[in-house]
């Protein structure tokens, strides 16, 4: 079994199984077949209104964003199947969203018969289990719909499934071990998924859907109301940027413990918390870290139909919180969130005056959260007013260049502060204002927005700070600009600035050196890992409860014990000292007995768990990493 | 896991060949064949074959040519009949084709410090099972029948612990014995509780979610078993063998540890100890694989 290595790169393969708090810790899928990807990518993308069709077009026709497959679902088929995609072709063509639906849903069915045809046809067992296990990783495409409308029948599949392997036989090596197939019980076992495939999924029509889902037929016209667990479709990637941005928190350059700063933990933990927010964010574990990586960006995070281009997102379109879709397709570039307390006002276009608002209208409304405390907006504002920027060593407290700058960046400084005609006689630095963190604390049209509508005047948008921008790219509130250079090829052009190619050389080594840092990115060994930087901050988080338990603030304190149990747990599966995840888990353990304590009002058992969770906190602390 | 061959049991690539480099050369050794077994994705693997092939080629002066086969079987009846002259092996396929065509052991993978690994019995902590005993008439999934971890090593502890009198009698313990075909989907198939135990490699619980990992753990952990290996063909050239081998033994020096992720991404190689497959081929012989 080749697989020993596939172990070890922890490849996942699970349609996640929710239940209870969702910890904020993804997990990676095991690659999806062409047209599995294409198929989950139409049921996300049908739901969103409007109904992105380029975007449903392109799943079926290019492979889709970090595929392992070189090919489009459609030309797979082609080289694949006998079975022609020409009705799906022609209901997508006709933007027929019921059409499309039921196409693409019988399609899958018949590759899935398809491949289960081959299987019980092959002679030999390998080219058996092969088709075999291409229709199983087909089967994906509809697993959390049966499994949510009828748990009975996902087993009966299930076992079927392993019947199917079980039964088909093995060619052993050089005949050593070789077993023949068991027919009957390959036939047996094919019945049964293809007899619940075929009544569910092969109909000449099926019912209208308002939700586009892998829901089976029967359970749809039952009228049930069946919840579909919120899952994001092949191609998403809320996994945090690697390398991971450096963490630059006020109190903890001045020595200053954050578990002596209860309101900051409580913040701190509630950024990392994916409870605050509503459906579907929260069940996916979505948490503001997921988007602000250690205070900064998330270059990497990408949502099919959300995402225009890898560390974008578009917080108010149809996914996370329909009433407030704004049926405009604008994702923005994640902007970051270091020095937080210097860049008011807040939101691209400067439209929040106040931090505290910007933080609520974030949770209710972009992300459908319940109202948040007025303890929750106190802490989150309290912990992101930390933020400070990145140490530069090339750079004064008054945003001048130090002698640790190269000859090029002080030449471009000088260009920097020049003035411009194409400027309105103004320079860069008249709004990136050097020594108040390169921004000037207003909004700007400069032409980067395309106008709404004739005659809008809508363009304006909050000058950024230039300060960390080195780690940022891309640039521009769409994410248009992929490189500093670039920034400075716009300016250039479409203000005519008139530089030379070695003036633009210059100018961007200057914003180079503004944007640089000592050390960027957190450090990580064998042992001062990823998984020890998480343990810390869990058990920092769990300390507010000092605070909280004597107050009996059950609502608080349940909120970071679902929180912090769960992603102890979950983060568990990071550790590289295998042999201590069991000590870990049983911690996770211990704080989700305090909740339950608390759950019940039993205040001294709820004491006795957080007493007994420090202790063995501290006891595993040396071997958590 | 997807193994889907395009229609081809073979897939050839040709990997760069750097002839320039290369000492004067006996007929014999003009070129090297390497199989590869897929674990996921064929066409993802032939790209990471071609990168590696071509630093091969570079190293070793001969150019070197990879090719996917359907699994263990097929790359070894490759090592049998010459297509191929090398191939990335399992230890069990290995003392199987040592046996029958002489197959030569050149390199053992290293992960996590050691080049070997364990079994284990993994189990769901919510269903009660604390020894193996507590499994008797319940249902089981094990990888594959021809799997040293997935399989062989686990079921034998079962016969340690005088519960299974011996290979071919697990179907009189337990209620029903299932081959999931890979550890990924054993493992899935008792977190999901289709069947209440399933038998894997030590690692086999990294493949389930973060959630599921803390819904696992494991009762039972088999002799350490040696680890995958690189092997060659009875009667390949000894030298372009040596210089085959010399040259995977560069990817343990730091410049080169970033290729060791083409080739199924282990720590690093050693020389393989023939001595530490015994064990391997005493369990083949227990299970009547091996005379």
């Amino acid at each position: 079994m080749r697989d020993f290595m596939g172990v070890l790169l922890a490849t996942l393969a699970s349609v996640l199984v929710l239940s209870g708090p969702v910890a904020a810790t993804p997990a990676k899928e095991a690659p999806w077949l062409p047209e599995a990807a294409a198929y989950r990518l139409t049921l996300f993308l049908g739901n969103l209104e409007p109904l992105p069709w380029d975007d449903v077009e392109t799943a079926w026709t290019e492979p889709y964003r970090g595929s392992e497959f070189s090919t489009g679902a459609v030309e797979w088929l082609d080289r694949e199947s006998d079975i022609a995609p020409d009705g799906l072709l022609d209901a997508m063509t006709r933007e027929d969203r019921q059409a499309v639906f039921a196409e693409a849903t019988r399609l899958i069915v018949l590759r899935i018969e398809e491949e289960l045809d081959r299987a019980l046809a092959a002679e030999e067992p390998a080219t058996a289990q092969q088709a075999m296990r291409t229709a199983r990783e087909l089967y994906r495409a509809f697993e959390n719909g049966i499994a949510a409308a009828d748990p009975e029948a996902a087993r009966r599949i299930g076992l079927a499934w392993l019947e199917l392997n079980s039964s088909t036989g093995s060619a052993g090596v050089l005949g050593a071990g070789a077993t023949s197939a068991d027919r009957d019980t390959m036939a047996a076992a094919r019945a049964t998924i293809s007899g619940y495939l075929v009544e569910n999924y092969l109909l000449d029509s099926f019912a209208p859907r308002q939700t586009l889902s892998a829901l089976p037929e029967t359970a749809v016209l039952s009228g049930r109301a069946i919840e579909v667990p919120p899952n994001l479709p092949p191609g998403s990637d809320i996994f945090d940027q690697d390398p991971l941005p450096r963490l630059v928190l006020n109190f903890e350059e001045q020595g200053i413990d954050e578990t002596d700063l209860p309101l900051v933990a409580y913040g701190d933990m509630l950024f990392d918390s994916a409870q605050v927010f509503g459906s579907p964010a929260r069940d996916l574990g979505l948490a503001c870290s997921t988007c602000h990586n250690r205070s900064d960006v998330n270059q990497r995070l990408f949502i099919p139909g959300a995402s225009h281009q890898p560390g974008a997102i578009d917080v108010d379109g149809a996914f996370f919180n329909p009433i407030f879709n704004d049926r405009r397709d604008d994702p923005i570039d994640i902007p970051s969130l270091r020095g937080l307390r210097f860049t008011g006002p807040y939101g691209r276009d400067g439209r929040f005056a106040s931090l505290r608002d910007f933080t609520r209208n974030v949770i209710v409304n972009e992300f459908g959260g319940d109202e948040p405390t007025p303890f929750m907006l106190d802490a989150l504002v309290a912990y992101m007013l930390e933020f400070d920027f990145l140490p530069n060593s090339m750079l004064t407290t008054d945003g001048r260049l130090t002698d640790a700058t190269p000859e090029a960046a002080l030449r471009g400084e000088e260009i920097f502060n020049r003035p411009f005609t194409g400027l309105g006689d103004r320079s860069c630095a008249s709004c990136h204002v050097p020594d108040a963190n390169f921004l000037d604390r207003q909004a700007h049209d400069i032409g980067s927005v395309a106008p709404a509508y004739e005659g809008a005047r809508a363009g304006a948008l909050d000058t950024p700070t230039l300060l960390g921008t080195t780690y940022t790219a891309p640039y521009f509130h769409d994410g248009s600009l992929p490189t500093l250079a670039a920034v400075v090829d716009w300016f250039d052009e479409t203000k005519s600035l008139g530089l030379t190619g070695a003036e633009r050389a210059d100018l961007t080594a200057y914003l180079e050196a503004v944007g640089a840092a000592d050390e960027p990115y957190e450090a990580f060994d064998a042992e001062n890992t990823a998984f020890r930087l998480a343990f810390s901050e869990l058990t920092t988080f769990a300390s507010t409860l000092d605070t909280l338990l004597p107050l009996r603030d059950a609502k608080h304190i349940l909120l970071l014990t679902d929180t912090v149990a769960a992603d102890l747990a979950a983060d568990a599966s990071t550790m590289s000292n295998l042999a201590a995840r069991p000590e870990v888990y049983a911690l996770a353990e211990r704080l989700a007995e305090v909740g339950a304590a608390v759950r019940v009002e039993d205040w001294a058992a709820a004491e006795a768990s957080w007493t007994a969770f420090k202790s063995e906190a501290d006891a595993i602390e040396e071997r958590a990493f | 896991m997807a193994i889907h061959l395009n229609r081809r049991t073979m897939l050839a690539l040709a990997g760069a060949g750097a002839v320039s480099l290369a000492t004067p050369l006996a007929a014999q050794d003009t070129e090297l064949r390497l199989a590869f077994i897929p674990q996921e994705n064929p066409e993802k693997l032939l790209g990471d074959i071609e990168a590696i092939t071509g630093w091969l080629s570079e190293q070793i002066g001969v150019p070197v040519e990879g090719f996917v086969t359907i699994d263990h079987a097929a790359a070894v009846e490759a090592l049998r009949n010459g297509d191929a002259d090398i191939s990335f092996m399992g230890a069990l396929p290995f003392v199987l084709a040592a046996a029958e065509i002489g197959a030569v052991p050149l390199l053992s993978e290293v992960y996590r410090g050691a080049p070997s690994y364990t079994g284990r019995i993994f189990v769901r902590r919510d269903n009660g099972i604390d020894g193996l005993a507590d499994l008797r008439g319940r249902d089981i999934a094990f990888a594959d029948p021809i799997s040293e971890s997935g399989y062989l090593y686990p079921l034998a502890e079962f016969v340690e612990a005088g519960l299974v009198e011996g290979p071919g009698a697990a179907e009189e313990f337990f209620g029903r014995v299932f081959f999931a075909g890979g550890y990924q989907q054993a493992m899935q198939a008792m977190a999901e509780g289709l069947v209440d135990a399933a038998g894997a490699s030590q690692y086999a619980d990294l493949l389930l979610t973060p959630e599921q990992q803390a819904e696992v753990t494991w009762i039972a952990e088999s002799e350490p078993i040696p680890s995958h290996l690189v092997i060659a063909r009875a009667g390949l050239d000894a030298a372009l063998r040596d210089r085959f081998a010399d040259a995977m033994m560069q990817l343990n020096e730091p410049e080169n540890r970033d290729k060791l992720r083409y080739l199924y991404g282990p720590d690093g190689y050693v020389r393989a100890d023939p001595a530490a497959y015994d064990g391997v081929r005493d369990m083949a012989r227990r299970y009547g694989l091996l005379e």
